[in-house]
């Protein structure tokens, strides 16, 4: 797979300006930044080695020891079976913990986008500081959006990849595994939390920018991530073609994956919902079944194969809304800083 | 270097599509090489206006030019300290320095911004936080000096200092425009705090400007009168007129010579600033198409 390509960093900031003067090259704007915002450098970078240093553990030493354990469970004679019980519950619990954490990621960047990152400079007034330091609003912004954009796609990226290798690691070996379409599983390891990151930043930033109050920026950053991981998890389904699997109403209903939709197949081929019935066979069910005339169960639904092109397309979704995040971010900007009132008569110098 | 530091065309700024206008109808134009004062009521739009000439909030309006060009295309060349002084309160007096020497390559001179903190007794190392309200201007002050820039603009700047810090600061501003010709604008609601220093004034008052050009012309346009009550002002404009009995003193604009049996004095600047504000309907003096070139 590839990490996303980060959409934050405009080619084209809407802005006509640019400095100017011959004389001055350019300012050292990676250096300002990191030295402003050392504590979230620091933190990140810890953040991210502590979770990569426990999914490496996970990969490693606690798989190898939970699938040893089920080994033993599998090929046990002994009554009572002694198997290493501690090593299962080890992994169970630093998987959930460490997978939880990944999906936090995205939040803890938004909440600092609007908080920190813009909000707080818009409060505090030093974003004017830095506009009267010799950088136009729009460059500052766009400082502010690329350089944490480089590091939320390394760090996250460099995450879920590790958290795929990890899971595909036990994936067959662990009775007690999550299914790769669980919930957490599913997300964690997939390119989604990265361009979750990367939409949390864009919505922080643009709400510190419009708000201009760092609490509500943090608040609001927060929300609208929430809020887009929502609006993907509900699209998801559809944002691949599904795989349809026909059944006999003696197999029931088949297919493991993340399923979309199920009900009977009549002898007319026709697809009718499954008549309150689901899978069972009560009397008033085969009824029920009689009288559309079933001959089976059809399933839609996603089967693994789907994982890539399920996360990359939910991933180029939120980095469409991440782009017009960041358009909107700077058009509000040029609008309030830079732009020039209408039906302007040029002043003679 | 230009001739003209700021000039404003027909400049108004709304704040909201529905609110009030900050600023409306202004016009006006300050040469090169002045010192500045820009005064009036609290909310009367100097802070607007010095954000305006900026470049940090765009014009509803109008036009205003800054050393002869767009505000956002002078920012390198202009100098700006906001009311309240914000400096990122993380860093230490050094890192902020050093702020200033990263965002402004091939302009910075360390070695006023340092000489202008070390006059205030200042340990670079001290974090901004643990600053004192004075000790911040100065820091502030500074960073907008760091950057040579030919126009400052410093809105409030002497509010949080205490007399010595002022009258020193105020030395160093004025070197600075001595040595560099810097033109310099200064906000302040406090008139005694100007007037030794300013040579030019804008007056603003509700939203508009009441009074602009060099304060010597804006003086002798001015006079105090002290005539019987029953007296017949005309032609002359008048700004404001009090009655004291049978007797009404009035600040006027002689529109020609006066009757030799007026009793009349030379106005203070503090007087022309409170009677023009206390008359909100009195005509404004704003010659924006006067192209007078006086020395300083």
């Amino acid at each position: 797979m590839s990490a996303p390509t980060a959409p934050a960093a405009p080619t084209t900031p809407p802005a006509p300006e640019a400095p100017t003067t011959a004389t001055a090259s350019a300012p050292h704007l990676v250096k300002w930044l990191t030295r402003l915002h050392r504590p979230a450098l620091t933190v990140w970078t810890v953040l991210v080695l502590v979770l990569a240093a426990a999914l490496l553990w996970l990969w490693g030493p606690l798989t190898e020891g939970s699938a040893r354990a089920w080994e033993h469970y599998a090929t046990c004679t002994a009554d009572p079976c002694h198997y290493n019980q501690y090593a299962i519950l080890l992994y169970k619990d630093v998987y959930q913990y460490t997978t939880l954490a990944v999906l936090v990621v995205p939040f803890l960047v938004a909440a600092w986008a609007g908080g920190s990152l813009i909000g707080r400079e818009m409060e505090s007034g030093t974003a004017r500081l830095a506009w009267t330091q010799g950088i136009s609003p729009t460059r500052w912004l766009a400082a502010k959006l690329a350089v944490p954009t480089v590091l939320v796609t390394v760090g996250t990226g460099a995450l879920v990849l590790l958290h795929h290798a990890m899971w595909s690691a036990g994936d067959g070996r662990i009775d007690t595994a999550k299914p790769w379409y669980s919930f957490e599983t599913f997300y964690a390891g997939g390119t989604v939390p990265v361009a979750l990151a990367l939409a949390g930043l864009a919505a922080g930033a643009l709400i510190g920018l419009v708000q201009g109050r760092s609490l509500a920026a943090l608040g609001g950053g927060l929300g609208v991530t929430g809020l887009l991981w929502f609006g993907v998890h509900m699209a998801l389904p559809h944002l691949w073609p599904t795989t349809t699997r026909v059944t006999s109403l003696q197999d029931g209903v088949k297919g493991s994956g993340i399923g979309v939709r199920t009900g009977v197949l009549t002898a007319s081929g026709a697809r009718v919902g499954d008549q309150g019935c689901g899978r069972g066979d009560s009397p008033e069910c085969r009824a029920a079944f009689d009288r559309v005339d079933a001959v089976g169960y059809y399933t839609e639904y996603h089967p693994r194969s789907h994982f890539w092109p399920l996360q990359l397309m939910a991933s180029g979704l939120l980095l469409v809304v991440t782009a017009l995040l960041v358009l909107a971010a700077f058009r509000v900007l040029h609008r309030r800083t830079t732009a020039s009132a209408p039906a302007r008569a040029e002043a003679a110098v | 270097m230009t001739e003209t530091a700021l000039e404003a065309t027909a400049l108004g700024k709304r704040f909201g599509r529905k609110g009030g206008w900050a600023l409306r109808d202004c016009a006006f134009r300050l040469p090169a090489g002045r010192v500045c004062a820009v005064v009036g009521p609290n909310g009367a739009g100097k802070s607007t206006l010095l954000a305006l000439a900026a470049g940090l909030l765009a014009p509803t309006e109008g036009t205003v030019t800054v050393l002869g060009t767009h505000p956002g295309q002078a920012r390198p060349r202009v100098g700006f300290v906001a009311q309240d002084k914000p400096l990122y309160h993380q860093l230490s007096i050094a890192e902020m320095l050093r702020v200033g020497a990263d965002l402004n390559p091939g302009r910075w001179d360390a070695a006023t911004a340092e000489r202008i903190v070390a006059g205030g007794d200042l340990d670079p190392r001290k974090r901004i936080r643990a600053l004192s309200g004075g000790q911040r201007t100065r820091v502030a002050l500074a960073l907008a000096l760091g950057k040579r820039p030919e126009l400052l603009l410093l809105d409030e700047p002497m509010a949080d200092l205490d007399p010595l810090a002022r009258h020193e600061l105020m030395g160093v501003l004025m070197a600075q425009t001595a040595e560099y010709g810097t033109t310099i604008v200064m906000s302040s609601h406090v008139v005694a705090e100007l007037e030794d220093s300013c040579d030019h004034l804008l007056l603003v008052g509700d939203g508009r400007i009441r009074l602009s050009g060099e304060l010597d012309e804006l003086l002798a346009a001015h006079t105090r009168v002290s005539v019987p009550a029953e007296t017949d002002l005309a032609p002359h404009t008048v700004v404001e007129s009090r009655g004291t009995g049978r007797q009404v003193s009035a600040l006027i604009r002689p529109a020609g010579p006066l009757p030799g049996d007026w009793r009349t004095t030379a106005p203070s600047l503090e007087e022309l600033v409170l009677s023009h504000l206390r008359s909100p309907e009195a005509p404004a003096l704003t010659p924006a198409a006067r192209t007078e070139e006086l020395p300083a």
